[in-house]
């Protein structure tokens, strides 16, 4: 898959996404599900490795476009990581009465919702791939409750993750 | 206070964009302090204009939010080079790191380590999911919340309709019913 195509598939993705990793289902549904050109697997490293890095959320788009297509690919995402940003300009310039009224704030609400269900179902996939034993069940569960429950920055959560997984392989 | 310019707000942006870990709130938290507080750059209000709009443009909001309060500083130019400052160190270090993780991937001892890594991950969106939800149950609105989610999980899960129609029968849905008496 060329870069630009991957640009344009990776757009719309992050064009029609509002929040972090919504746009994942997107992506899965283009790149794994029909064009087969990513794996679960990659597409999960993606995740793993986007949110490991500092700087803003959504980096996750450039290692999925490095995976497809390497660094013309990885630039393709960097791209369509960027260019909904510039959306907000007119927006802030135009709409920003409109956003008041109650019935476009509820419809902004349920498309986050409706992102969220998405987020859920595209999980199932990728912790079937992941999460295969108790010990993979054990470093989920916890990095949910660490999220969920403490302040701690996701670097810290991988960087434990990955100590846990050296441990376990050094007992075996 | 000294002037804004293109250098001094980028180097701004270079700094808490790429170096800021946890994602949105405290990027926007750092950006608040050095440019509101700290330089007097961007009235509050500027700023909690920015904070609404960027949650409702598409991709990744911290840089929408981004994009809009450096143009409201210096107009096109201040968002273009704010956007590319805060973006690409973090891109290259993206790179890197799949680099690495992908390389691990066929030998066993560290495929032990990155199934570790991968089960957080999965554990990130669950997460992340819930923190998308859990404002939106504080509300009276709840059952419609719930049902939202649950309803658009199935349609993606089970029916496997694509995401873009199911966050299009989303925002009708939002449209149409929309919480009574709420003004929030």
């Amino acid at each position: 898959m060329n870069a630009v195509v991957l640009y344009l598939f990776l757009l719309k993705a992050t064009l029609t996404s509002f929040s972090g990793l919504t746009s994942l289902p997107m992506v899965r549904n283009d790149l794994v599900v029909h064009r087969h050109v990513l794996t679960d697997r990659e597409l999960n490293t993606a995740v793993a490795a986007g949110r490991t890095a500092p700087g803003p959320n959504g980096g996750y788009i450039v290692s999925v476009g490095y995976f497809v297509d390497g660094i013309p690919g990885a630039c393709a995402g960097w791209l369509a990581m960027i260019t909904p940003a510039f959306l907000i300009i007119p927006l802030v310039q135009y709409l920003g009465a409109r956003a008041e009224r109650a019935r476009v704030r509820s419809a902004i609400r349920a498309v986050l919702l409706a992102g969220a269900g998405l987020l859920l179902a595209s999980t199932v996939p990728l912790a079937r791939e992941a999460v295969t034993g108790s010990f993979t069940v054990a470093v989920t569960g916890v990095s949910v409750a660490l999220l969920l429950f403490t302040r701690l920055d996701t670097i810290w959560l991988i960087a434990a993750a990955a100590l846990a997984g050296f441990l376990r392989a050094l007992a075996w | 206070m000294r002037e804004a310019t293109l250098g001094r707000l980028a180097s701004i942006f270079l700094r808490i964009g790429n170096l800021t870990f946890g994602g949105g709130e405290p990027t926007i938290a750092a950006l608040q302090r050095e440019l509101v507080t700290k330089r007097d750059w961007l009235t509050p209000e500027q700023y909690a204009l920015a904070y609404c709009l960027a949650r409702i443009t598409p991709g990744t909001n911290i840089l929408a939010f981004c994009a809009g309060i450096a143009w409201a500083i210096l107009g096109w130019r201040g968002a273009l080079a704010c956007v590319v400052a805060a973006t690409v160190p973090s891109a290259i270090l993206v790179v890197l790191l799949t680099r690495v993780l992908g390389a691990w991937a066929n030998d066993p001892f560290a495929s032990t380590i990155l199934s570790a890594i991968l089960a957080a991950a999965v554990g990130l969106m669950l997460a992340s999911a819930w923190l998308l939800v859990r404002p939106q149950l504080k509300r009276a609105a709840w059952p419609r919340a719930v049902a939202l989610v649950a309803v658009s999980f199935l349609a993606s899960w089970k029916l496997g309709l694509s995401p873009i129609v199911v966050l299009g029968l989303g925002a009708l849905i939002g449209f149409l019913w929309h919480p009574g008496g709420e003004k929030a």
